[in-house]
Protein backbone atom coordinates (compact mmCIF):
# COMPACT_ATOMS: atom_id res chain seq x y z
CA UNK A 1 0.00 0.00 0.00
CA UNK A 2 2.73 2.42 1.01
CA UNK A 3 4.66 1.51 -2.11
CA UNK A 4 1.59 2.22 -4.26
CA UNK A 5 1.14 5.65 -2.66
CA UNK A 6 4.78 6.46 -3.22
CA UNK A 7 4.61 5.31 -6.84
CA UNK A 8 1.41 7.27 -7.42
CA UNK A 9 3.01 10.37 -5.96
CA UNK A 10 6.00 10.02 -8.28
CA UNK A 11 3.69 9.48 -11.25
CA UNK A 12 1.75 12.65 -10.39
CA UNK A 13 4.96 14.64 -9.96
CA UNK A 14 6.34 13.40 -13.30
CA UNK A 15 3.07 14.21 -15.07
CA UNK A 16 3.03 17.71 -13.58
CA UNK A 17 6.68 18.21 -14.53
CA UNK A 18 6.13 17.11 -18.13
CA UNK A 19 3.02 19.28 -18.45
CA UNK A 20 4.91 22.28 -17.07
CA UNK A 21 7.91 21.76 -19.34
CA UNK A 22 5.76 21.27 -22.43
CA UNK A 23 3.61 24.32 -21.73
CA UNK A 24 6.34 26.68 -20.58
CA UNK A 25 7.77 27.29 -24.09
CA UNK A 26 4.45 28.93 -25.02
CA UNK A 27 4.77 31.93 -22.70
CA UNK A 28 8.54 31.98 -23.29
CA UNK A 29 8.20 32.42 -27.06
CA UNK A 30 5.70 35.20 -26.45
CA UNK A 31 8.04 36.82 -23.95
CA UNK A 32 11.02 36.51 -26.29
CA UNK A 33 9.16 38.16 -29.16
CA UNK A 34 7.87 40.92 -26.90
CA UNK A 35 11.34 41.62 -25.51
CA UNK A 36 12.81 41.56 -29.02
CA UNK A 37 10.15 43.98 -30.21
CA UNK A 38 10.52 46.47 -27.39
CA UNK A 39 14.31 46.43 -27.58
CA UNK A 40 13.97 47.37 -31.25
CA UNK A 41 11.25 49.97 -30.55
CA UNK A 42 8.59 47.71 -32.01
CA UNK A 43 5.62 46.21 -30.23
CA UNK A 44 5.97 42.51 -31.01
CA UNK A 45 2.84 40.42 -31.46
CA UNK A 46 -0.28 42.51 -30.86
CA UNK A 47 -3.17 41.07 -32.83
CA UNK A 48 -3.95 37.60 -31.42
CA UNK A 49 -5.48 38.04 -27.99
CA UNK A 50 -4.66 40.80 -25.52
CA UNK A 51 -1.22 42.13 -26.53
CA UNK A 52 -0.69 39.01 -28.62
CA UNK A 53 -0.88 36.64 -25.62
CA UNK A 54 -2.52 33.91 -27.71
CA UNK A 55 0.11 34.18 -30.46
CA UNK A 56 2.08 31.10 -29.27
CA UNK A 57 -1.16 29.07 -29.32
CA UNK A 58 -1.83 30.21 -32.86
CA UNK A 59 1.75 29.35 -33.84
CA UNK A 60 1.41 25.94 -32.21
CA UNK A 61 -1.78 25.18 -34.14
CA UNK A 62 -0.07 26.32 -37.31
CA UNK A 63 2.92 24.02 -36.69
CA UNK A 64 0.62 21.08 -35.91
CA UNK A 65 -1.34 21.45 -39.12
CA UNK A 66 1.65 22.05 -41.39
CA UNK A 67 2.97 19.44 -43.75
CA UNK A 68 5.57 17.23 -42.10
CA UNK A 69 8.08 17.19 -44.91
CA UNK A 70 10.97 14.73 -45.16
CA UNK A 71 13.54 15.44 -47.89
CA UNK A 72 13.78 12.78 -50.61
CA UNK A 73 17.45 12.01 -49.97
CA UNK A 74 17.16 12.00 -46.18
CA UNK A 75 17.91 9.09 -43.89
CA UNK A 76 14.31 8.62 -42.84
CA UNK A 77 14.91 6.69 -39.62
CA UNK A 78 17.48 9.11 -38.19
CA UNK A 79 15.45 12.06 -39.45
CA UNK A 80 12.46 10.93 -37.41
CA UNK A 81 14.57 9.93 -34.42
CA UNK A 82 16.52 13.18 -34.08
CA UNK A 83 13.76 15.50 -32.73
CA UNK A 84 12.90 12.94 -30.05
CA UNK A 85 16.57 12.58 -29.11
CA UNK A 86 16.83 16.35 -28.85
CA UNK A 87 13.67 16.63 -26.78
CA UNK A 88 14.10 13.77 -24.30
CA UNK A 89 17.35 14.63 -22.43
CA UNK A 90 16.30 18.11 -21.26
CA UNK A 91 13.11 16.55 -19.87
CA UNK A 92 14.99 13.70 -18.18
CA UNK A 93 17.36 16.13 -16.49
CA UNK A 94 14.48 17.71 -14.57
CA UNK A 95 14.03 14.46 -12.63
CA UNK A 96 17.04 15.47 -10.56
CA UNK A 97 16.22 19.17 -10.25
CA UNK A 98 14.70 20.30 -6.93
CA UNK A 99 12.27 23.21 -6.92
CA UNK A 100 12.10 23.59 -3.14
CA UNK A 101 12.14 21.65 0.11
CA UNK A 102 8.65 20.43 1.00
CA UNK A 103 5.07 21.61 0.89
CA UNK A 104 2.30 20.14 3.04
CA UNK A 105 -0.77 19.05 1.13
CA UNK A 106 -3.59 17.36 3.10
CA UNK A 107 -1.36 16.98 6.19
CA UNK A 108 1.26 15.13 4.15
CA UNK A 109 4.73 16.51 3.54
CA UNK A 110 5.45 16.37 -0.17
CA UNK A 111 8.93 17.03 -1.47
CA UNK A 112 9.24 19.43 -4.39
CA UNK A 113 11.50 17.15 -6.37
CA UNK A 114 11.04 13.81 -8.08
CA UNK A 115 14.15 12.33 -6.55
CA UNK A 116 17.03 13.57 -4.43
CA UNK A 117 19.92 11.84 -6.17
CA UNK A 118 23.21 11.92 -4.29
CA UNK A 119 25.01 12.36 -7.63
CA UNK A 120 22.43 14.75 -9.07
CA UNK A 121 24.99 17.15 -10.54
CA UNK A 122 26.82 14.34 -12.31
CA UNK A 123 23.49 12.99 -13.59
CA UNK A 124 22.54 16.42 -14.96
CA UNK A 125 25.79 16.81 -16.86
CA UNK A 126 25.76 13.25 -18.14
CA UNK A 127 22.23 13.47 -19.49
CA UNK A 128 22.52 16.95 -20.95
CA UNK A 129 25.56 15.71 -22.86
CA UNK A 130 23.25 13.33 -24.75
CA UNK A 131 21.31 16.25 -26.17
CA UNK A 132 24.03 16.74 -28.79
CA UNK A 133 22.99 13.47 -30.47
CA UNK A 134 19.65 14.92 -31.53
CA UNK A 135 21.36 17.90 -33.10
CA UNK A 136 24.04 15.84 -34.88
CA UNK A 137 21.59 13.21 -36.17
CA UNK A 138 19.15 15.92 -37.27
CA UNK A 139 21.83 17.70 -39.28
CA UNK A 140 23.30 14.51 -40.73
CA UNK A 141 20.03 12.79 -41.64
CA UNK A 142 18.61 15.78 -43.54
CA UNK A 143 21.30 15.40 -46.23
CA UNK A 144 21.58 19.15 -46.67
CA UNK A 145 24.86 21.04 -46.62
CA UNK A 146 23.58 23.73 -44.27
CA UNK A 147 22.27 21.20 -41.81
CA UNK A 148 25.52 19.22 -41.84
CA UNK A 149 27.61 22.36 -41.32
CA UNK A 150 25.34 23.39 -38.45
CA UNK A 151 25.55 20.03 -36.74
CA UNK A 152 29.32 19.81 -37.19
CA UNK A 153 29.69 23.18 -35.53
CA UNK A 154 27.37 22.11 -32.73
CA UNK A 155 29.32 18.93 -32.16
CA UNK A 156 32.58 20.79 -31.63
CA UNK A 157 30.92 23.54 -29.63
CA UNK A 158 29.07 21.25 -27.21
CA UNK A 159 32.14 19.12 -26.55
CA UNK A 160 34.37 22.17 -26.03
CA UNK A 161 32.04 23.94 -23.64
CA UNK A 162 30.96 20.95 -21.58
CA UNK A 163 34.48 20.72 -20.15
CA UNK A 164 34.71 24.25 -18.65
CA UNK A 165 31.09 23.94 -17.55
CA UNK A 166 31.88 20.75 -15.69
CA UNK A 167 34.99 22.25 -14.10
CA UNK A 168 33.15 25.41 -13.11
CA UNK A 169 30.73 23.55 -10.86
CA UNK A 170 33.49 21.63 -9.07
CA UNK A 171 34.05 24.70 -6.90
CA UNK A 172 30.42 24.54 -5.81
CA UNK A 173 30.73 20.85 -5.02
CA UNK A 174 33.86 21.57 -2.93
CA UNK A 175 31.98 24.18 -0.91
CA UNK A 176 28.89 22.05 -0.31
CA UNK A 177 30.84 18.78 0.11
CA UNK A 178 28.03 17.10 -1.81
CA UNK A 179 26.81 16.55 -5.34
CA UNK A 180 23.15 16.48 -4.34
CA UNK A 181 21.45 19.62 -5.57
CA UNK A 182 19.28 19.77 -2.44
CA UNK A 183 22.37 19.71 -0.22
CA UNK A 184 24.05 22.34 -2.41
CA UNK A 185 21.09 24.69 -1.88
CA UNK A 186 21.00 23.94 1.86
CA UNK A 187 24.70 24.81 2.10
CA UNK A 188 23.87 28.26 0.70
CA UNK A 189 21.26 29.17 3.31
CA UNK A 190 23.63 31.70 4.95
CA UNK A 191 25.51 33.09 1.96
CA UNK A 192 25.01 32.41 -1.72
CA UNK A 193 27.78 30.73 -3.65
CA UNK A 194 28.10 33.69 -6.03
CA UNK A 195 30.05 35.49 -3.26
CA UNK A 196 32.67 32.73 -3.10
CA UNK A 197 32.49 31.68 -6.75
CA UNK A 198 32.26 34.73 -9.05
CA UNK A 199 34.69 33.19 -11.56
CA UNK A 200 32.90 29.87 -11.37
CA UNK A 201 29.58 31.54 -12.08
CA UNK A 202 31.04 33.52 -14.99
CA UNK A 203 32.47 30.40 -16.61
CA UNK A 204 29.31 28.41 -15.92
CA UNK A 205 27.02 31.04 -17.38
CA UNK A 206 29.07 31.65 -20.53
CA UNK A 207 29.38 27.91 -21.10
CA UNK A 208 25.66 27.59 -20.40
CA UNK A 209 24.95 30.14 -23.11
CA UNK A 210 26.99 28.02 -25.48
CA UNK A 211 25.32 24.78 -24.34
CA UNK A 212 21.88 26.28 -24.91
CA UNK A 213 23.10 27.53 -28.32
CA UNK A 214 21.90 31.02 -27.68
CA UNK A 215 23.40 34.21 -29.05
CA UNK A 216 26.32 35.01 -28.94
CA UNK A 217 27.14 31.29 -29.38
CA UNK A 218 24.30 30.18 -31.66
CA UNK A 219 26.57 29.01 -34.46
CA UNK A 220 24.57 25.81 -34.83
CA UNK A 221 21.60 27.67 -36.23
CA UNK A 222 23.23 30.87 -37.45
CA UNK A 223 20.38 32.29 -39.51
CA UNK A 224 22.65 34.56 -41.47
CA UNK A 225 25.05 31.99 -42.88
CA UNK A 226 23.36 28.58 -42.52
CA UNK A 227 19.68 29.05 -43.21
CA UNK A 228 18.55 27.60 -39.90
CA UNK A 229 21.48 25.33 -39.13
CA UNK A 230 20.76 21.76 -38.11
CA UNK A 231 16.96 22.10 -38.35
CA UNK A 232 16.94 23.71 -41.81
CA UNK A 233 15.00 20.81 -43.34
CA UNK A 234 12.57 20.27 -40.47
CA UNK A 235 9.00 21.45 -40.59
CA UNK A 236 5.78 21.07 -38.70
CA UNK A 237 5.70 19.24 -35.39
CA UNK A 238 9.29 17.98 -35.64
CA UNK A 239 10.50 21.57 -35.86
CA UNK A 240 8.35 22.36 -32.83
CA UNK A 241 10.16 19.58 -30.93
CA UNK A 242 13.49 21.31 -31.57
CA UNK A 243 12.07 24.65 -30.46
CA UNK A 244 10.62 23.17 -27.25
CA UNK A 245 13.97 21.51 -26.55
CA UNK A 246 15.77 24.82 -27.00
CA UNK A 247 13.51 26.61 -24.53
CA UNK A 248 13.68 23.77 -22.00
CA UNK A 249 17.49 23.99 -22.12
CA UNK A 250 17.31 27.75 -21.57
CA UNK A 251 15.12 27.01 -18.55
CA UNK A 252 17.52 24.31 -17.39
CA UNK A 253 20.59 26.56 -17.52
CA UNK A 254 18.66 29.27 -15.66
CA UNK A 255 17.53 26.80 -13.02
CA UNK A 256 21.04 25.40 -12.61
CA UNK A 257 22.51 28.91 -12.27
CA UNK A 258 20.01 29.67 -9.52
CA UNK A 259 20.53 26.38 -7.69
CA UNK A 260 24.32 26.31 -7.91
CA UNK A 261 25.21 29.97 -7.46
CA UNK A 262 22.20 32.05 -6.38
CA UNK A 263 20.95 30.16 -3.36
CA UNK A 264 18.11 28.20 -4.92
CA UNK A 265 14.94 28.87 -2.93
CA UNK A 266 16.75 30.79 -0.15
CA UNK A 267 15.55 34.38 -0.15
CA UNK A 268 17.22 37.53 1.08
CA UNK A 269 15.72 40.59 2.81
CA UNK A 270 12.12 40.10 1.67
CA UNK A 271 10.41 37.05 3.22
CA UNK A 272 8.58 35.42 0.30
CA UNK A 273 7.52 31.79 -0.11
CA UNK A 274 10.61 29.76 -1.14
CA UNK A 275 8.99 28.56 -4.35
CA UNK A 276 8.23 32.15 -5.36
CA UNK A 277 11.80 33.21 -4.66
CA UNK A 278 12.99 30.35 -6.83
CA UNK A 279 10.61 31.26 -9.67
CA UNK A 280 11.61 34.93 -9.52
CA UNK A 281 15.30 34.14 -9.75
CA UNK A 282 14.77 31.73 -12.64
CA UNK A 283 12.61 34.30 -14.44
CA UNK A 284 15.39 36.85 -14.04
CA UNK A 285 17.91 34.51 -15.65
CA UNK A 286 15.56 33.71 -18.51
CA UNK A 287 15.21 37.45 -19.08
CA UNK A 288 19.01 37.78 -19.07
CA UNK A 289 19.20 35.09 -21.75
CA UNK A 290 16.80 37.05 -23.96
CA UNK A 291 18.48 40.34 -23.13
CA UNK A 292 21.81 38.87 -24.30
CA UNK A 293 20.20 37.58 -27.46
CA UNK A 294 19.01 40.97 -28.61
CA UNK A 295 22.15 42.84 -27.60
CA UNK A 296 25.09 40.83 -28.83
CA UNK A 297 26.21 39.74 -32.29
CA UNK A 298 27.37 36.20 -33.03
CA UNK A 299 30.97 35.07 -32.47
CA UNK A 300 33.05 33.81 -35.33
CA UNK A 301 33.79 30.10 -35.22
CA UNK A 302 37.50 30.40 -34.38
CA UNK A 303 36.68 32.97 -31.70
CA UNK A 304 34.19 30.52 -30.22
CA UNK A 305 36.86 27.83 -29.99
CA UNK A 306 39.44 30.29 -28.63
CA UNK A 307 37.08 31.46 -25.87
CA UNK A 308 36.21 27.92 -24.91
CA UNK A 309 39.72 26.48 -24.75
CA UNK A 310 41.96 29.47 -24.05
CA UNK A 311 39.83 31.56 -21.69
CA UNK A 312 37.12 29.51 -20.02
CA UNK A 313 39.11 26.32 -19.44
CA UNK A 314 42.08 28.05 -17.67
CA UNK A 315 39.65 30.23 -15.72
CA UNK A 316 37.71 27.24 -14.47
CA UNK A 317 40.95 25.46 -13.50
CA UNK A 318 42.12 28.56 -11.64
CA UNK A 319 38.75 28.66 -9.88
CA UNK A 320 39.21 25.10 -8.64
CA UNK A 321 42.71 25.87 -7.35
CA UNK A 322 41.63 29.08 -5.61
CA UNK A 323 38.63 27.38 -4.04
CA UNK A 324 40.79 24.49 -2.92
CA UNK A 325 43.39 26.73 -1.28
CA UNK A 326 40.99 29.21 0.30
CA UNK A 327 38.09 27.13 1.56
CA UNK A 328 39.34 23.68 2.48
CA UNK B 1 51.56 60.30 -18.19
CA UNK B 2 48.06 60.79 -19.57
CA UNK B 3 48.75 58.16 -22.20
CA UNK B 4 49.68 55.69 -19.52
CA UNK B 5 46.46 56.51 -17.63
CA UNK B 6 44.44 56.13 -20.83
CA UNK B 7 45.99 52.78 -21.58
CA UNK B 8 45.47 51.61 -18.01
CA UNK B 9 41.85 52.75 -18.24
CA UNK B 10 41.40 50.84 -21.47
CA UNK B 11 42.76 47.69 -19.87
CA UNK B 12 40.62 48.09 -16.76
CA UNK B 13 37.57 48.65 -18.94
CA UNK B 14 38.46 45.59 -21.01
CA UNK B 15 38.86 43.44 -17.94
CA UNK B 16 35.56 44.61 -16.43
CA UNK B 17 33.62 44.29 -19.71
CA UNK B 18 32.89 48.02 -19.95
CA UNK B 19 31.87 47.73 -23.60
CA UNK B 20 29.46 44.91 -22.85
CA UNK B 21 27.99 46.87 -19.95
CA UNK B 22 27.34 49.91 -22.13
CA UNK B 23 25.69 47.68 -24.76
CA UNK B 24 23.40 46.13 -22.16
CA UNK B 25 22.41 49.48 -20.67
CA UNK B 26 21.59 50.71 -24.17
CA UNK B 27 19.30 47.80 -25.02
CA UNK B 28 17.74 47.96 -21.55
CA UNK B 29 17.01 51.65 -22.06
CA UNK B 30 15.47 50.95 -25.44
CA UNK B 31 13.28 48.30 -23.91
CA UNK B 32 11.42 50.93 -21.89
CA UNK B 33 11.24 53.53 -24.66
CA UNK B 34 8.03 54.08 -26.54
CA UNK B 35 7.57 51.89 -29.64
CA UNK B 36 7.38 53.71 -32.96
CA UNK B 37 5.00 51.13 -34.44
CA UNK B 38 1.94 52.62 -36.13
CA UNK B 39 -0.84 50.10 -35.49
CA UNK B 40 -2.28 50.74 -38.90
CA UNK B 41 -5.49 48.87 -39.51
CA UNK B 42 -6.42 48.31 -35.88
CA UNK B 43 -5.92 51.53 -34.03
CA UNK B 44 -4.11 54.18 -36.05
CA UNK B 45 -3.87 55.48 -39.57
CA UNK B 46 -1.42 57.68 -41.42
CA UNK B 47 -2.63 60.98 -42.86
CA UNK B 48 -0.59 61.77 -45.98
CA UNK B 49 1.10 65.08 -46.58
CA UNK B 50 -0.57 67.50 -49.02
CA UNK B 51 2.15 66.76 -51.57
CA UNK B 52 1.35 63.04 -51.41
CA UNK B 53 0.53 61.40 -54.75
CA UNK B 54 -2.32 59.00 -54.15
CA UNK B 55 -5.43 58.16 -56.16
CA UNK B 56 -6.29 60.56 -59.00
CA UNK B 57 -9.31 62.84 -58.83
CA UNK B 58 -11.01 65.20 -61.34
CA UNK B 59 -11.95 68.72 -60.29
CA UNK B 60 -15.10 70.78 -60.93
CA UNK B 61 -15.23 74.53 -61.52
CA UNK B 62 -17.44 77.04 -59.63
CA UNK B 63 -20.59 76.14 -61.62
CA UNK B 64 -20.09 72.48 -60.83
CA UNK B 65 -19.07 71.73 -64.38
CA UNK B 66 -16.15 69.37 -64.94
CA UNK B 67 -12.95 71.37 -65.45
CA UNK B 68 -11.44 68.93 -67.91
CA UNK B 69 -11.43 70.13 -71.55
CA UNK B 70 -10.47 66.72 -72.97
CA UNK B 71 -7.29 68.00 -74.61
CA UNK B 72 -5.74 64.55 -74.03
CA UNK B 73 -2.40 66.03 -72.95
CA UNK B 74 -2.44 63.84 -69.84
CA UNK B 75 -3.02 60.75 -71.97
CA UNK B 76 -0.18 61.86 -74.26
CA UNK B 77 2.37 62.44 -71.48
CA UNK B 78 1.46 59.39 -69.43
CA UNK B 79 4.57 57.15 -69.42
CA UNK B 80 2.58 53.96 -68.99
CA UNK B 81 -0.28 54.90 -71.27
CA UNK B 82 -2.97 54.28 -68.68
CA UNK B 83 -5.31 57.27 -69.36
CA UNK B 84 -7.98 57.04 -72.02
CA UNK B 85 -9.98 60.20 -72.92
CA UNK B 86 -12.87 60.46 -75.42
CA UNK B 87 -14.04 64.09 -75.98
CA UNK B 88 -17.47 65.45 -76.84
CA UNK B 89 -18.85 68.96 -77.46
CA UNK B 90 -21.85 70.18 -75.44
CA UNK B 91 -24.58 72.58 -76.65
CA UNK B 92 -22.48 75.67 -75.74
CA UNK B 93 -19.59 74.44 -77.85
CA UNK B 94 -17.35 73.48 -74.86
CA UNK B 95 -15.21 70.39 -75.02
CA UNK B 96 -15.60 67.89 -72.18
CA UNK B 97 -14.66 64.25 -71.75
CA UNK B 98 -17.37 61.76 -72.56
CA UNK B 99 -15.12 59.03 -71.25
CA UNK B 100 -12.18 59.49 -68.89
CA UNK B 101 -10.69 56.23 -67.70
CA UNK B 102 -7.56 55.64 -65.64
CA UNK B 103 -6.18 52.13 -65.27
CA UNK B 104 -4.72 52.43 -61.76
CA UNK B 105 -3.28 48.93 -62.07
CA UNK B 106 -0.84 50.31 -64.66
CA UNK B 107 -0.42 53.80 -63.24
CA UNK B 108 2.92 54.50 -61.57
CA UNK B 109 1.72 57.65 -59.76
CA UNK B 110 4.39 59.90 -61.26
CA UNK B 111 2.10 62.93 -61.33
CA UNK B 112 3.01 63.99 -64.88
CA UNK B 113 -0.70 64.20 -65.82
CA UNK B 114 -1.15 66.74 -63.05
CA UNK B 115 1.80 68.79 -64.36
CA UNK B 116 0.70 68.61 -67.98
CA UNK B 117 -2.94 69.56 -67.47
CA UNK B 118 -3.58 73.11 -68.87
CA UNK B 119 -6.96 73.40 -67.14
CA UNK B 120 -5.85 72.23 -63.68
CA UNK B 121 -8.47 69.52 -63.87
CA UNK B 122 -6.67 66.36 -62.76
CA UNK B 123 -4.53 65.86 -59.68
CA UNK B 124 -3.30 63.06 -57.45
CA UNK B 125 -5.08 63.10 -54.12
CA UNK B 126 -4.73 61.62 -50.64
CA UNK B 127 -6.48 58.27 -50.99
CA UNK B 128 -4.16 55.29 -50.80
CA UNK B 129 -6.41 52.38 -49.87
CA UNK B 130 -7.82 51.07 -53.14
CA UNK B 131 -6.66 47.50 -53.42
CA UNK B 132 -8.96 45.10 -55.23
CA UNK B 133 -9.38 41.41 -55.96
CA UNK B 134 -9.82 42.06 -59.67
CA UNK B 135 -7.64 44.17 -61.95
CA UNK B 136 -10.78 45.14 -63.88
CA UNK B 137 -12.07 46.97 -60.78
CA UNK B 138 -8.95 49.12 -60.86
CA UNK B 139 -10.03 50.88 -64.09
CA UNK B 140 -11.68 54.02 -62.73
CA UNK B 141 -14.21 55.95 -64.80
CA UNK B 142 -15.01 59.69 -65.04
CA UNK B 143 -17.80 59.87 -62.47
CA UNK B 144 -15.86 57.91 -59.87
CA UNK B 145 -12.85 60.15 -60.40
CA UNK B 146 -15.01 63.22 -59.74
CA UNK B 147 -16.04 61.78 -56.36
CA UNK B 148 -12.55 60.85 -55.15
CA UNK B 149 -11.10 62.80 -52.20
CA UNK B 150 -8.82 65.70 -53.05
CA UNK B 151 -5.43 66.71 -51.71
CA UNK B 152 -4.86 66.50 -47.97
CA UNK B 153 -5.06 69.91 -46.29
CA UNK B 154 -3.14 68.97 -43.15
CA UNK B 155 -1.05 65.91 -43.13
CA UNK B 156 1.88 63.97 -41.86
CA UNK B 157 0.12 62.76 -38.74
CA UNK B 158 -1.13 59.58 -37.15
CA UNK B 159 -4.80 59.59 -36.24
CA UNK B 160 -6.93 57.17 -34.29
CA UNK B 161 -8.74 54.75 -36.56
CA UNK B 162 -10.86 51.64 -36.41
CA UNK B 163 -10.92 48.61 -38.69
CA UNK B 164 -14.43 47.98 -39.97
CA UNK B 165 -15.00 44.69 -41.76
CA UNK B 166 -18.80 44.56 -41.50
CA UNK B 167 -19.51 44.63 -45.23
CA UNK B 168 -16.49 46.21 -46.87
CA UNK B 169 -13.02 46.50 -45.40
CA UNK B 170 -12.70 50.07 -44.22
CA UNK B 171 -10.32 51.89 -41.92
CA UNK B 172 -12.41 54.62 -40.37
CA UNK B 173 -10.76 57.67 -38.90
CA UNK B 174 -12.45 59.73 -36.25
CA UNK B 175 -10.35 62.86 -35.88
CA UNK B 176 -8.99 65.34 -38.42
CA UNK B 177 -5.56 65.90 -36.84
CA UNK B 178 -3.22 63.39 -35.33
CA UNK B 179 0.07 63.36 -33.53
CA UNK B 180 3.35 63.71 -35.32
CA UNK B 181 4.82 60.25 -35.79
CA UNK B 182 8.37 61.54 -35.52
CA UNK B 183 7.90 62.52 -31.87
CA UNK B 184 8.59 58.93 -30.76
CA UNK B 185 11.88 58.63 -32.62
CA UNK B 186 14.71 58.33 -30.12
CA UNK B 187 17.79 60.28 -31.00
CA UNK B 188 20.91 59.45 -29.06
Amino acid sequence: MELLVALGLIAIKVALLIAMLLLLPLPLTWLERKIAGHMQQRMGPMRVGWHGLLQPVADGIKLLTKEDHIPAEADRFLFKLAPILALAPPFVVFVAIPFGETVSVLNAEITLYVSNLNVALLFVFAVIGLEVYGVIFGGWAANSKYAVLGSLRTCAQMISYEIPMGFAVIGVVMLAQSMSLVDIVRAQSDLWNIVYQPIGFFVFFVAGLAEAQRIPFDLAEAEGDLGAGFHTEYSGIRFAFFMVSEYVIVLLVSVLSVILFFGGWNGILIPLPPLLWFALKVAFFIYVFMWFRFTLPRYRYDQLMAIGWKVLLPLSMANIIITGIAFT
Amino acid sequence: MSRVVDRAGTWIGWALFADLASAFTLTFGYMFSKPVTMQYPDKEKWLPYSRYRGHHFLKRDEEGEIKCVACELCARICPCDCIEVVPYEDENGNRHPAKFEIDTARCLFCGLCEDACPADAIALGQQYEFSSFSSRDLVIGRDDLLDKPGKAMTGGGVVAARLNTDEDVLVETSEPHGYNWWRNIRRT
